[in-house]
């Protein structure tokens, strides 16, 4: 309990001095709003009172006090004795592979698939990547799983980096492959094991639910409109199944 | 007299519209049911409940229907958080945490099925006594806040989040205050409110327009979570359900003034601005644990003991409503995403709010509560299955949910590019115990603050009395100055001086 007070100060150290970083940096940008003297929007800001830094001035200036006050408690708990070190910090291996492999994973999803990879496919690749790769705890999995996200995600972010670019689907094609060995990596795992069993049918059958519901249920924009999958589900939506009911 | 008889008119027409069409059972089945399933799987919370359905709700239908649905979740998520507490002693939600002392102390003796049949109903009733206290209080307040002008708002606003700080810390205090600052300066970014002068957009476009509610709750609330709930991790063993889950009236009977008095308690603190259903739950169990004849059975297995945090945490949703409906500043975390939803709705809570949608959320919540008792009385063995599915398999698809609610509230990929950075930093700020919930009311109350604290002192002239030279503003004042001081270790000390020096 003392050990973990102890390592809360060594982090509330590092933590103090960013925070005092960011207060200090946001209080250098604030002075950049005009505080007396200009004609702004055809209100004069002659007085303090006026100025749109008035209330941005005075948060990040209690900010740096409470940071301050923050390193003091730290300083005062041992905690800047503790912070030069790895075991003063609490620094445990395993835990940092698990969050860089989930950072790495959530990053190229986000960053590199949603925006130009078909919905379906992605949300399927992350979907069995994660529940693979964290389910039992084993780094070579968790690796395996964010090495499978980050080769797709990083494809489809140099190759097509701008806007003009993310209708192209050579990207889908190379997750669609991803997700296809994932899976059979998951299956070829899964014997006794009833969560890995599920997690194709999860995979495929969450996304598919999801993106439907949105965009003909709820009739809202969908990620990637003109992606490989949900373009054919689209065209049939509309084309062959609508007509149906419609008439 | 006359003032109730027109109430409860008015909350009848509310509730007879609602009952008579089909499509709010939809709703309400629909949506109490996801509610209980995320209350009842440990790592998912009532506050992501309300958040990823505002990213499928909020704005996609009819304002009733999506009140419907957020509502029906924050019920019925605050209700199930009590099945892992009883039947695996993790509680599924914050606000089951007390829960967890009796109920499964409780179910391992045998008596799980009478703790679950005790449980939904002191939570229906609990519910139903916040829901009158919003009934009759929201009326008597807005009728008080029509006299609320800047000054008092601003001071108000402050008083949320520092309250809200100091109570959810669970480390110092002073954390609380930095993430309630740090939402507040997320707040700034942007045209401000009243020059529409640019402030922190670094010249990107999309900066210009603020920070966007939804994404930094899904962001805050959800992105954490993932990351902290997926690792490796035993299901624990479900204690055995024996015994008939539906209440012995004699029971309930005996139980009444505790239920009673655990739903007063929920709903005062509810009302408290920023402070939530775990609070309610904590505080009703000790205040219990203290008045009952039976105190020290409690954390032994006492029905009591797990009656008062189960009546309080649910109870805690009408008064989480009250000051989010009168003042426009959420009661509760769950409060401010639904507050989050009402903004993308364009409805301002506040005074100037349209009175026929107060009398429509209590009817809902009467409705959602009803709901949940008969959901709760005869699909229980439903969720309690629920209970054996592990955290690796639903947090994938709660990314998914996540990703394409954010994306379709605002539809720009913008949005998930700012719901995934916040997420990172709410990920270290948990790890360095500092609390979330002032972080989202800092950036949910921030516009507020600016405006009416500008405001104020552009119609003083700039004279800082103004924040002390009306009745209501010197209160609000003096209590905002107490919560700093009382957190200064000299004036700390002190008071503890004079204290044991008057006993």
């Amino acid at each position: 309990m003392m050990e973990d007070k102890e390592i809360l100060r060594a982090r509330d150290f590092w933590g103090a001095l960013v925070l005092l970083a960011v207060s200090v940096f946001f209080l250098w940008r604030t002075f950049d709003i005009p505080l007396f003297g200009d004609n702004r929007a055809g209100v004069s800001t002659a007085s303090w009172y006026n100025s749109a830094a008035i209330v941005p001035l005075g948060i990040f200036s209690a900010l740096l006090i409470l940071s301050i006050v923050l390193l003091i408690i730290a300083i005062r708990d041992g905690g800047a004795a503790r912070a030069l070190s790895a075991v003063g910090i609490g620094w445990d291996q395993a835990e940092a592979l698990r969050f860089t492999t989930i950072g790495v994973i959530l990053f190229f999803y986000v960053a590199g698939l949603v925006p130009r990879v078909d919905f379906i496919a992605c949300s399927g690749l992350l979907i069995t990547a994660l529940t693979f790769g964290f389910h039992k705890g084993l780094p070579e999995r968790m690796i395996l799983s964010a090495a499978a996200v980050a080769v797709c995600g990083l494809y489809a972010l140099v190759m097509h980096l701008s806007q003009s670019e993310w209708g192209a689907h050579d990207d889908d094609i190379i997750t669609l492959a991803m997700w296809a060995i994932m899976t059979a990596v998951v299956v070829l795992n899964a014997r006794g094991d009833r969560v890995l069993k599920a997690v194709p049918v999860i995979a495929l059958i969450a996304p598919v639910l999801l993106v439907c519901a949105m965009a003909f249920g709820f009739r809202q924009n969908v990620p990637n409109r003109g992606g490989i999958l949900f373009k054919q589900i689209e065209y049939h939506y509309y084309v062959t199944l609508r007509p149906i009911w419609r008439s | 007299m006359e003032f109730i008889l027109t109430q409860l008119s008015g909350f009848g027409g509310a509730f007879w519209a609602l009952a008579s069409d089909p499509l709010t059972y939809i709703y309400l089945i629909i949506s109490v049911f996801l509610g209980i399933t995320f209350g009842a799987l440990p790592g998912l919370t009532a506050t992501l409940a309300v958040t990823i359905l505002t990213g499928f709700f909020g704005n996609k239908v009819p304002l009733d229907y999506s009140l419907i649905a957020l509502l029906g979740a924050y019920v019925g998520a605050i209700y199930g958080g009590s099945y892992p507490s009883i039947l695996l002693n993790i509680p599924g939600t914050a606000a089951s945490a007390a829960t967890a002392m009796d109920g499964y102390p409780l179910a391992k003796a045998g008596r799980g099925g009478e703790a679950l049949g005790l449980t939904t109903t002191a939570s229906f009733i609990g519910t139903l006594i916040g829901t009158l206290a919003l009934l009759v209080f929201v009326w008597a307040l807005l009728l008080l806040s029509q006299n609320i002008a800047s000054p008092e708002k601003a001071l108000l606003a402050l008083f949320g989040i520092l309250l809200s700080g100091t109570l959810m810390s669970e480390d110092l205090v002073v954390k609380g205050w930095i993430a309630g600052l740090i939402g507040l300066a997320m707040a700034m970014v942007g045209l401000d409110p009243l020059l529409s002068e640019p402030r922190y957009t670094f010249g990107w476009s999309y900066m210009l327009s603020g920070f966007q509610v939804v994404p930094v709750l899904m962001g805050a609330f959800a992105v954490p979570q993932i990351i902290e709930g997926m690792r490796h991790m035993d299901v624990g063993k479900v204690t055995e359900l024996k015994g008939r889950i539906l209440p012995n009236t004699k029971t309930v009977k005996r139980y009444l003034p505790t239920i009673t008095r655990s739903g007063v308690i929920g709903t005062g603190v509810g009302a408290l601005p920023g402070v939530g259903e775990d609070v309610a739950g904590w505080v009703s169990y000790g205040v219990g644990k203290t008045v009952s004849p039976e105190g020290e059975k409690f954390g032994k297995g006492s029905l009591e003991g797990l009656l008062s945090s189960e009546t309080a945490n649910n109870a805690c949703i009408g008064g989480a409503l009250i000051p989010l409906l009168v003042l426009g500043i959420p009661g509760s975390p769950p409060a401010a995403a639904l507050m989050g939803a009402f903004k993308i709705n364009n409805i301002i809570p506040g005074p100037t709010i349209d009175p026929a949608i107060i009398l429509r959320v209590v009817a809902i919540m009467v409705l959602a509560s009803l709901t949940m008792f008969i959901m709760g009385l005869f699909t229980a063995r439903v969720f309690i299955k629920i209970l054996r599915i592990p955290q690796v398999v639903f947090l994938p698809i709660v990314m998914v949910l996540t990703t394409i609610g954010s994306f379709s509230v605002g539809g720009g990929i913008n949005d998930l590019y700012l719901m995934l950075g916040v997420g990172f930093v709410a990920y270290f700020l948990n790890m360095l115990k500092f609390p979330i919930a002032p972080l989202v009311i800092g950036v949910i109350l921030g516009g507020l603050f600016d405006e009416t604290f500008r405001r104020s002192l552009l119609i003083s002239g700039g004279d800082l009395m103004v924040f002390a030279s009306r009745p209501v503003a010197s209160i609000l004042l003096a209590l905002n100055l107490a919560l700093i001081m009382s957190q200064i270790p000299v004036v700390k000390r002190a008071f503890g001086h004079l204290r044991r020096r008057i006993i």
